[in-house]
């Protein structure tokens, strides 16, 4: 059996995985696409990569595809073989998870603000000996959660003990418990918004979730309220956060996700037209809230499972798709 | 019964517990800020049943009336036990664990995730920590261990809270502790060097006592991993500043979350540094001014819990919080 492991992600999957996988598969690796040959993929089963494209020399024997990422949008689908099964990888809601914990925690302490002036100024100012102004905490606040998917989910189990009420909205029916009181569906996000002090944005990017925190739905939230980004940039109205950020008419945000992205020719491009970075109030991140060694160690778990299962002959697991 | 509320932290929050009482009417609340000022110290003392203070000194005039100190703060540590009168019983006040729970558990987020420094590098327009431009991952706590020292209120709160991210709990404690609640493991505080090189988070959650003064000193920290965080919400004299200073600047540690500290602010310095060393100077400390656990939240408890207590001294009840006879 052949398996080719394609592109700079699939090349580090298979030298952290080549241990773990028959040791019987034979195995292509190739990091440049420009350097595949018919010899590389005509008699490939499986294909390990974050892509694929019409033009590549053709690979009919393909019945595993194996996505060394969540998403499959970079694979052009209608050039696979009829019947090859599709799967993606997750591993990064533990990450993300904790990512959104963290900035929940540190928006409604201030954390910034605080840690900031002490370090630069050496200012007692919020120290409780002083008397200034506490802080807040996310004990008996309610954070509401949209989009209760795999990320979703794990936010809400950490959450859940800090004495928090968790809300949250789906797309699709899910069942309440775990420690969130009720799942809205998404077309009743507008009665969720108003009962929460931290909305976090954790769906995906489709038709229904494409601008779905508007200028109208920012107005429905609390004064105060912070909202958490780490799902598309686009979910959210670009112009409509900035306006009610820069005008304080929420509390603050934290942004991991953004309208756009550097380019080779750009490698500093900011991710928005306006300028985020400069407010106060926001915790701003380069997209790399899922981006650590243990989302990488847990993909290649994933990948390298669902090889020995293919090669078994046993159900694979994470199948998005049958061609 | 007479009751002085005294120094300015008592004098400050005095109409709040005030407001918060169902037995005012009974107490003849005096307010008496200035702990310098003997011509009112002297008669204040000479007739108060109970004192709200967080602080007792050997200077103070005499107070033979006096059966209730109730301090207005968690730690006893500014209160010279031996100069107390005789027959009086020690409460103190809690209410802020929660609030610190949430504190230990988002800078040790921050530090393990490298919040800061990621912040800073995009506010200046660096995607680096961003995947496709090459960026190095982060870390994060899911599996991690955290070796709390001093498993109290606090202790346990972070507890709970860890478990529900993969985090293995162990801790260290003086007394014995019968219920383990979320902690896998609990050393007795002898034995801590056999905890602190299995953890990866060093949270310090103790009080400041004969025991813990100097307790994590420079061979202790040299048991711990190179790469271990330490997060210190106690009392700052638990850990030794000359060695926590040394390793933190020589990465003999991952880093630091520092609350607390070995000196403070004076009136003719209102921005003193918090240490003898330049703590602000190294990029893995974050350091905040003794705040962990000043929320609303605390406030709201921590006040009424102690108007709850001087009602059950008016009515002859059972008290809250006892700390200690003299």
């Amino acid at each position: 059996m052949k398996a080719l492991f394609l592109g700079n992600v699939a090349v580090d999957t298979y030298n952290g995985i080549k241990d773990e996988i028959p040791a019987d598969l034979e195995t292509a690796v190739v990091l440049n696409p420009a350097d595949l040959t018919p010899e590389h993929t005509a008699q490939a089963e499986i294909l390990v990569s974050n892509h694929w494209k019409a033009e590549y020399p053709p690979a009919p024997q393909l019945r595993l595809v194996q996505s060394v990422a969540t998403g499959i949008d970079l694979f052009e689908l209608a050039a696979l073989p009829k019947g090859a099964a599709v799967c993606n990888c997750f591993g990064h809601e533990t990450s993300i998870a904790e990512y959104i914990i963290m900035t929940w925690l540190a928006l409604h302490h201030r954390l910034f603000a605080i840690a900031g002036e002490f370090r630069e100024h050496g200012s007692w100012a919020s120290s409780w000996v002083q008397s200034g102004a506490p802080h807040g905490e996310v004990r008996n606040t309610t954070l509401g959660i949209v989009g209760y998917g795999r990320v979703g989910q794990e936010v809400a189990r950490r959450a859940a003990p800090f004495g928090c009420r968790i809300l949250a909205a789906n797309r699709s029916t899910r069942e309440a418990g775990a420690g969130v009181e009720r799942v809205y569906p998404l077309a009743e996000l507008d009665a969720m918004l108003p009962e929460c002090d931290t909305v976090a944005i954790c769906t995906a990017l489709g038709p229904e979730t494409t601008g779905l925190i508007t200028a109208h739905r920012l107005s429905l939230m609390k004064p105060a309220a912070f909202i958490i980004n780490i799902a598309r940039g686009p979910v959210i109205d670009e112009e409509a956060l900035y306006a009610a950020l820069s005008d304080n008419k929420i509390g603050g945000a934290a942004i991991d996700v953004w309208w756009q992205y550097p380019s080779v020719a750009e490698p500093n491009r900011r991710g928005s037209r306006h300028p985020f970075h400069e407010l106060p109030n926001v915790i701003v991140t380069p997209h790399n809230s899922g981006w650590t060694g243990g989302m990488i160690r847990r993909r290649w778990d994933e990948n390298a499972e669902n090889i020995r299962r293919f090669c078994r002959g046993d159900s694979l697991i994470n199948l998005v798709a049958t061609i | 019964m007479k009751t002085l509320f005294l120094g300015a932290l008592a004098a400050r929050v005095a109409p709040r517990i005030l407001a918060k009482m169902a037995e005012k009417d009974k107490i003849e609340p005096t307010i008496q800020a200035d702990l310098n000022d003997q011509q009112k110290m002297i008669p204040a003392l000479a007739e108060a049943e109970i004192v709200v203070c967080h602080i007792w000194r050997e200077d103070f005039p005499q107070a033979p009336r006096l059966k209730l100190m109730q301090t207005a703060t968690a730690g006893i540590d500014w209160i010279e036990i031996p100069a107390l009168p005789s027959g009086v019983t020690v409460c103190n006040v809690f209410g802020h664990e929660p609030a610190i729970a949430e504190y230990i558990m988002g800078t040790m987020l921050a530090l393990t995730l490298r919040l800061f420094q990621t912040v800073e590098d995009f506010r200046g327009g660096s995607w680096g920590g961003h995947q496709p431009a090459g960026g190095s991952p982060h870390g994060e706590i899911f599996g991690r261990t955290i070796g709390i020292v001093g498993y109290g209120r606090i202790g346990r709160d972070v507890a709970k809270r860890a478990a529900s991210f993969g985090c293995k709990v162990i801790a260290a404690n003086r007394s014995p502790i019968a219920d383990k609640g979320d902690a896998a493991e609990i050393y007795p505080l002898a034995e801590l060097d056999q905890m602190l090189p299995h953890c990866d988070v060093v949270v310090v959650a103790a009080g400041l006592a004969p025991e813990t003064r100097n307790l994590l000193d420079a061979r202790r920290i040299g048991l711990m991993k190179p790469t271990a965080l330490v997060i210190n919400i106690g009392r700052a004299p638990i850990i030794n500043e000359d060695a926590l200073f040394d390793a933190l600047s020589n990465n003999r540690l991952g880093g630091a979350a520092l609350d607390v500290w070995w000196q403070h602010f004076q009136p003719d310095q209102p921005n003193r540094r918090p240490s003898r060393h330049p703590f602000q100077e190294l990029r893995n400390v974050l350091m905040t001014p003794h705040c962990s656990g000043f929320t609303d939240g605390t406030s709201d408890r921590r006040w009424g819990d102690l108007a709850a207590n001087l009602d059950r001294f008016v009515r002859g009840e059972t008290l809250h919080n006892i700390v200690l006879h003299t």
